[in-house]
């Protein structure tokens, strides 16, 4: 019982920071995205009119990820 | 009954300086110059009319302060008369009022600050304003909140002392107006930027469980706070357009120092700017611990999450709201854009007002035998014509700033269905989304790696490592959604 549980708190801790990097990440890159640094439209053959839309379904992608995962970490740090 | 006889201490004269105290702070300040782009020298008319709109809904606040005699100002009021929903948006709105106050504050002091030094102003303002919340969190904490008698007729010396000093200087009154000038709308649209400079006379109606006699002194109180705010602010405006030309006003965040300059010299100046930074702490201070009272209220309500009422292990302070409010205000203080500013405080505020007229005639309806030591004369038109008034207010709201506004209060109505379908059910929402993107990142990556079309071309050599992301991801997202949605309830 007691090792399900450290396993769980294991898997938790793992899960929830990766979550969380994920989410950070995903909007770092909304960023990168939106201000086309690094040329990355080219790159990723987006159209420039399209870009509100990739920067919408990412940002709400990332939040899902962060909330989620801070979840997880505020289960891991009771 | 006979306790709060004892407690009823305050005289009509420290009543009168009380509802001074709230009012008067930086709003005069920054205010006047983007009103001045609105109204032109009408500005003066319209500072009479918000005095009088901000007195109709101000006897509607006595009224209430003196029947409930309990702390939290209108969002007390509301919770009695409403209760509920409206009881949260009126605490919410006191909320986004106080931390679009504090901003303005710390924008005030920004630009009063820059008269001693010159520094370009984009780089100055957030550094000055975070600055400002570690210097002012502490003397808030040490209880240097509301400005004192003393500093209060202090300041009204400087403001008599300009107006006497700009008529006796020779003054040249015309009326001129902006190109941009929108005639009536444009003066309402001032009445609703304005706003904010009266509303702090609610602190009379705070203070009236212990004012006393409160039958005949808090209308008396309110409305010579009101008379002499209506003077005072429509003299200085009235100065302030006939010393100076329009084009200069609009384009200082100082109008009052240049006033100052044009009448006295530089001494004026001086004075006037220390003036005007003192109004700024003081306005910030009171801001900054009425946002987190307030946020501690709606917390212990239930509103709000409790860790907003954990007190600092060492200091026994509210650290945790102040620090909440703080990253709010920071943040708007840092854009720099004062209008806008003003507009979201103003907007807050008179829908604050709105609802504390609705909430004196459900009261009164409520609760016909409660005692009341004071009433409205003339109900139910005062607070009806407070309430109509205040909502016909914000169509003259500038778009930007309303829209703002709206995003707060939804923000507000998020917050409030949050809490109440509790925090389980917000978890396993959340797992069930993670899983949902988990199988949407599991098609994403079979769809890239089998070479279908996809809105997006990734270059054939990380084809494969980019699709192995994906699945990776999913991974995570699955699991994470499971973990979500099995966890067991922790209440």
């Amino acid at each position: 019982m007691i090792s399900s549980m450290k396993g769980r708190k294991l898997l938790i801790g793992f899960i929830g920071v990766t979550q969380e990097a994920i989410g950070v990440l995903t909007i770092v890159f909304c960023y990168v995205l939106y201000y086309n640094l690094f040329d990355v439209l080219n790159w990723l053959n987006i159209a420039a009119e399209h870009v509100a839309l990739y920067v919408l379904i990412l940002s709400v992608f990332g939040f899902v990820f962060i909330i989620s995962g801070f979840f997880l970490i505020r289960e891991l740090l009771e | 009954m006979k306790k709060l006889e004892e407690k009823r201490k305050v005289g009509l004269f420290q009543a009168v300086m009380i509802g001074l105290g709230g009012a008067i702070g930086i709003e005069i300040f920054v205010l006047l110059n983007y009103a001045t782009y609105l109204a032109g020298s009408t500005i003066v008319f319209a500072l009479l009319v918000c005095g009088v709109i901000n007195l109709l809904t101000m006897l509607s606040f006595s009224e209430l302060g003196a029947a409930i005699p309990e702390v939290g100002g209108e969002y007390s009021y509301a919770k009695a008369a409403l209760g509920g929903f409206l009881a949260f948006l009126t605490g919410w709105f006191r909320w986004i009022s106080n931390v679009f106050g504090a901003a303005l504050a710390a924008l005030g002091f920004a630009y009063n600050i820059l008269f001693f030094i010159q520094v370009d102003i984009p780089l100055l303002t957030p550094l000055i304003a975070s600055i400002i919340i570690i210097v002012i969190t502490v003397l808030s904490v040490r209880g240097v909140g509301q400005i004192g008698p003393v500093i209060v007729i202090a300041f009204i010396a400087f403001f008599i002392l300009l107006i006497v000093g700009g008529f006796l200087h020779g003054l040249e009154f015309s009326f001129s107006y902006p190109s941009t000038f929108a005639g009536a709308s444009g003066v309402f649209a001032t009445v609703a930027y304005t706003f904010t400079m009266f509303l702090g006379m609610r602190a009379i109606a705070a203070g009236g469980p212990e004012i006393k006699d409160p039958g005949k002194n808090i209308p008396r109180a309110v409305m010579i706070s009101a008379v002499v705010l209506i003077v005072l602010y429509c003299g200085i405006a009235y100065v302030t357009v006939s010393v100076l030309p329009l084009d200069k006003i609009e384009g200082s965040y100082t109008p009052l120092t240049l006033a100052a300059e044009q009448i006295f010299g530089e001494a004026g100046a001086i004075i006037l700017t220390v003036a005007a930074i003192v109004a700024a702490l003081s306005s910030l201070s009171t801001a900054i611990m009425v946002q987190s009272s307030i946020v501690r209220g709606l917390s212990r309500d239930g509103y709000l999450p409790k860790f907003f009422l954990s007190p600092h292990s060492r200091f026994k302070t509210p650290h945790i709201t102040i620090i909440f409010g703080s990253i709010f205000y920071i943040l708007f203080a840092a854009t720099g854009v004062v209008e806008v500013i003003g507009y979201v405080a103003g907007f807050a505020s008179i829908l604050g007002f709105a609802l504390v007229n609705l909430a004196l005639i459900r009261l009164r309806t409520k609760s016909p035998y409660l005692k009341r030591p004071f009433k409205i004369p003339l109900y139910p038109y005062i607070p009806i014509a407070g309430f109509i008034i205040s909502i016909s207010l914000l169509f003259f709201i500038e778009r930007s700033a309303l829209l703002l506004g709206l995003i707060f209060i939804l923000l507000g109505v998020l917050t409030y269905h949050l809490r109440m379908i509790g925090y389980q059910r917000i978890r396993i929402a959340f797992g069930g989304m993670s899983l949902g993107i988990g199988g949407f990142m599991a098609l994403f990556a079979y769809l890239l790696a089998t070479g279908y079309l996809l809105p997006i071309s990734v270059p054939s050599q990380f084809s494969t490592t980019v699709s192995y992301g994906f699945i990776v991801i999913c991974a995570i997202s699955i699991l994470a959604g499971v973990l979500n949605v099995t966890a067991k309830s922790e209440r």
